[in-house]
């Protein structure tokens, strides 16, 4: 499948990282001549230097081919522009990155599908719904929702006072028969485990466990967890991500948002109602404990530096801020951030590319989520013709050992299944994957 | 420097028409044979031969209107419209002083309501219904100072609107100014003709009717009868009611209210202070009233949200004599001469958005205090208000007090022979800056400013005048450097 892609910043090249492990024929459309010689040493893909809004270099590039075209550069009126053209010029689907979150209210779709832009994505805007669902299960690092929240996926970290430590999962299991309750993944020391029944589960475990959402707050409390809400949550950094962010939450919580520079806070004040926007240096912890900084319930740091964000919100655990969400947009560091006890980490490329991923597979694949620092994905199925994976149980299936079926939604039921239990038509299957065997999985389910 | 010629050419045009509304009264008078026909005619001539001189003294003159300009405008417009509307006042002999006619002209181009006659049923038709007419034409001239004039100038309440941001003014409607300005005019005439027609249907007579009809759309408060609204029935008092608070409201939210768009009408913090301000008055009173005294609970009800709104638009009309009551409610009445409706209606007086900016920004500043590195800003209708307009209210606010306590001393010279020379001048001088028209004390509702001395009248008069024209119009022209060459 061809794909071109325009913009080679944070965004477009790890969409063209991702998709050219794909298989995909990768176009990556550039002004950075410096960027574009990096990206062809390092992925797989064909770079050109230009300007995307350019017929002439939209023709070079043979955009009429193109079954995919992702306009993901900083500008927005280029990615629109830019789409438009693509679109016009042949290409059969396009996606264009916005930050206007006007752009993305629902009345407006269909005024961009006329003009041939398929699907707007913000990554901003992404961003800050992660930061709300978040919030509003503060237990958990990572919640992902499959089919409208009919089945979870949750990320916690196992602390001293969890009553798991040192418990086999075969036991964890017998412990609980009133819910279903299955861990499908365990991260420890950089190192992704697929848990089997004789797993002993650590302390400091990272662990993912899938659960439907009427038992979450059970799941919770069975972990060790303590159900708390938060009501008090101080934002810092001056960047758009933390305006959405603020302007998402203000109505529900109250917020403190700290920023270094005047004239951004007095642009943010326009656009914020109920929020208290502070002026002060966000990576000065004195001052952000000033105003109030071990009363508050969370703190999300989203300053466009990953140091400051991680260091600040290290510091403000240790004040006892119950939770901590940091931005954390260098990739290298979200292993050592988990690591060294980062609560929960968010990337807005990560985010973004999962999104456009979604499109890109969609008709075989449903959904698709990268969970932050463990090296696998939750990819979801739909079993959509009569073959032998609904004639055998799912332990008679041969599923590769390094994935594990981490639900099925059934019409209106979520089911966590067992190795008897087997599929039906129409049944939607979530599968974690690690990479490696990803490949034999999507051929599973083909 | 200041440009002659255009000020004498607008007050030409300005004492045309206000010499042809005259002829209006003609046929009232002639109906009724009052025997007034003569001495309107020979007024409206009068006026009409000024205005046509005045034109007619820099005939075409295509300069442009300056700042200063637009100030002696308006302040010489007021002054020289209230000069010729006592003219039929004097003619006639119902007024034979200078300072009564002068008196009465001004506090009905000011729609402010207070009265020297001491039988107003004895009045020729004619003359009333020229007194009327003459809130009327006031009220015209506010939508017009604070669509067109007051903005350029920069004052008035709709300074808010002047936001800081670029954003979409609330108070146009149109991004012409003649175009907004005819919409509110539309609406200012079409109300008044649907009052006069369901007082009609009320059963007042059809002179009644349409001089209540005038006077209420004006927040004027000039009444046929000597008991003003307390000499109609119940029903007529719930109308005028009704028509009163929606004279209150900023003529925008009414046109957004009548285009169906309730949303942006409710998104107004001024109106939504207005509702549940009158709203809370209303319940507080009617309490206070059926439980201290001894009126029914329909009648404890019915005065007192009627005085609470004829005081609060700055109406002035009375159905019963809320001095009488207790002291407390006494002294909530007379605060209420401070309060004002919304900016952009008819009514006078400080107005609530002030009040609502002053009372907002003094919440900020606690919150200031805990905070002092937070940036807190004064909002209303969710839009930042730039500081220099806050300042502006600030001033607004402390002049008035400052002017309202001035007064109320010299005018406490004036009275000293009163039997209340303190509780008089405090309410006259009140009722006069806020163009409300009845006070406390000697000049209460059942009163009137008759017995006021000559001096006073001519005080209160620029008082009427000060209060109608935002202070700041006025008070400008005594500045040295208003007359300075830069």
């Amino acid at each position: 499948m061809k794909i071109i892609i325009a913009g080679a910043g944070a965004v477009g090249f790890h969409l063209a990282d991702l998709l050219s492990r794909e298989n995909q024929d990768i176009t990556l459309i550039d002004t950075n001549e410096e960027i574009l010689e990096y990206a062809t040493t390092h992925l797989d893909v064909l770079t050109i230097k230009g300007d995307a809004t350019s017929i002439a270099i939209l023709e070079q590039v043979e955009v009429e081919k193109a079954k995919l075209f992702l306009a993901v550069t900083t500008s927005e009126t280029t990615n629109l522009l830019s789409a438009i053209l693509a679109k016009q010029l042949g290409a059969k689907k396009t996606i264009a990155r916005v930050n206007n979150p006007e752009y993305l209210e629902k009345s407006q779709v269909k005024n961009f599908q006329k003009l041939g832009v398929d699907q707007l994505i913000s990554p901003q805007q992404l961003a800050a719904q992660e930061i709300e669902r978040l919030l509003q299960r503060c237990s958990f690092t990572d919640i992902f929702e499959f089919e409208e929240g009919k089945i979870s996926v949750v990320g916690l970290t196992i602390d001293n006072t969890s009553p798991l430590i040192g418990k086999k999962i075969r036991k964890i299991d017998e412990l609980n028969p009133d819910f279903s309750f299955k861990g499908i993944a365990i991260l420890r020391n950089h190192k992704t485990i697929i848990p089997r029944g004789n797993t002993i589960i650590q302390k400091g475990d990272h662990l993912y466990l899938v659960t439907q959402n009427k038992h979450i707050d059970k799941a919770t409390a069975f972990v060790g967890k303590q159900l708390q809400t938060v009501k008090h949550i101080m934002i810092i950094g001056g960047t758009n991500l933390a305006l959405r962010t603020a302007q998402l939450l203000e109505d529900k919580y109250a917020i403190s948002l700290v920023l270094n520079d005047k004239e951004i806070g007095k642009k943010f004040l326009e656009k914020l109602q109920n929020t208290l926007v502070i002026i002060a240096n966000s990576s000065n912890i004195d001052a952000l404990k000033e105003e109030g900084l071990e009363g508050m319930d969370a703190f999300i740091a989203l300053t466009p530096n990953s140091e400051t964000n991680i260091i600040t919100s290290l510091l403000a655990e240790e004040l006892g801020v119950y939770k901590t969400i940091v931005l954390v947009d260098n990739v290298n560091y979200t292993h050592i951030s988990q690591n060294i006890g980062v609560d929960t980490i968010i990337n807005k490329k990560l985010i973004a590319a999962n999104e456009i991923f979604r499109f890109v597979r969609k008709g075989k694949i449903q959904a698709i989520a990268s969970l932050h620092g463990v090296e696998a994905e939750m990819i979801e199925f739909l079993i959509h013709k009569k073959n032998r994976l609904i004639k055998h149980p799912i332990r008679k299936l041969h599923l590769p050992k390094e994935a594990v079926i981490a639900g099925v939604i059934r019409g209106e039921q979520s089911i966590i299944p067992d190795g008897d239990f087997t599929f039906e038509l129409k049944d939607k299957v979530i599968v974690f994957s690690l990479p490696e065997a990803i490949y034999r999985v999507e051929q599973l389910f083909k | 420097m200041i440009n002659t010629g255009i000020i004498s050419n607008t007050l030409g045009v300005l004492l045309l028409i206000v010499g042809g509304m005259m002829l209006t009264a003609l046929p009232f008078s002639l109906y009724f044979k009052d025997g007034a026909t003569l001495s309107i005619l020979e007024a409206s001539i009068v006026t009409i031969l000024l205005g046509g001189g005045s034109l007619y003294y820099k005939f075409k003159n295509r300069e442009k209107i300056g700042k200063r300009e637009g100030y002696l405008v308006v302040a010489m417009g007021w002054l020289s419209m209230s000069l010729v509307g006592m003219l039929p006042y004097l003619f006639s002999g119902v007024l034979p002083n200078l300072s009564d006619a002068f008196f009465e002209s001004v506090s009905g181009l000011t729609t402010t309501g207070a009265s020297v006659l001491n039988d107003i049923e004895a009045v020729p038709q004619g003359i009333l219904f020229w007194r009327s007419l003459t809130q009327w034409i006031g009220g015209m001239g506010i939508i017009v100072l604070t669509v067109a004039i007051f903005p350029l100038l920069g004052i008035g309440g709709v300074e808010l609107f002047v936001a800081e941001a670029p954003g979409p003014t609330s108070d146009k409607i149109h991004p012409r100014i003649k175009e907004t300005a005819k919409r509110l005019w539309l609406i200012y005439v079409g109300l008044s003709t649907l009052l006069t027609l369901i007082l009609y249907l009320n059963g007042m007579t059809f002179f009644d009717a349409i001089n209540h009809g005038l006077t209420t759309m004006a927040t004027g408060g000039f009444s046929t009868k000597n008991a003003s609204m307390a000499y109609f029935s119940p029903g007529i008092q719930y109308w005028v009611m009704l028509f009163m608070f929606l004279a209150g409201i900023n003529y925008t939210i009414i046109y957004y209210g009548l285009k169906g768009k309730f949303k942006k009408v409710w998104s107004s913090d001024e109106f939504k202070t207005y509702t549940l301000l009158v709203g809370t008055l209303i319940l507080m009173v009617t309490i206070l009233l059926y439980t201290s005294t001894n009126i029914p609970l329909e009648q404890a009800f019915r005065v007192s949200s009627f005085q609470i709104i004829s005081l609060i638009t700055t109406t002035g009309f009375v159905s019963a004599d809320y001095t009488a009551w207790t002291p407390a409610l006494t002294f909530l009445f007379f605060v209420l001469l401070f309060i004002g409706a919304c900016a952009g209606s008819t009514s006078g007086g400080i107005k609530i958005i002030r009040h609502l900016a002053l009372f907002k920004n003094s919440i900020l500043e606690f919150k200031r205090l805990l905070h002092p590195k937070a940036l807190i800003r004064l909002k209303i209708d969710k839009q930042l208000v730039a500081p220099r307009v806050l300042t502006h209210i600030l001033v607004f606010l402390l002049l008035y007090l400052m002017l309202f306590l001035l007064g109320s001393f010299i005018m406490s010279f004036i009275l000293a022979d009163f039997e209340h020379p303190f509780l008089t001048a405090i309410g006259a001088i009140a009722t006069a800056l806020g163009n409300v028209g009845p006070g406390i004390g000697e000049v209460g509702p059942l009163n009137n400013f008759a017995a006021i001395p000559v001096s006073g009248k001519w005080f209160l008069s620029f008082f009427m005048l000060l209060g109608r024209l935002e202070l700041f119009t006025i008070l400008i022209l005594f500045m040295p450097y208003f007359w300075q060459r830069n």
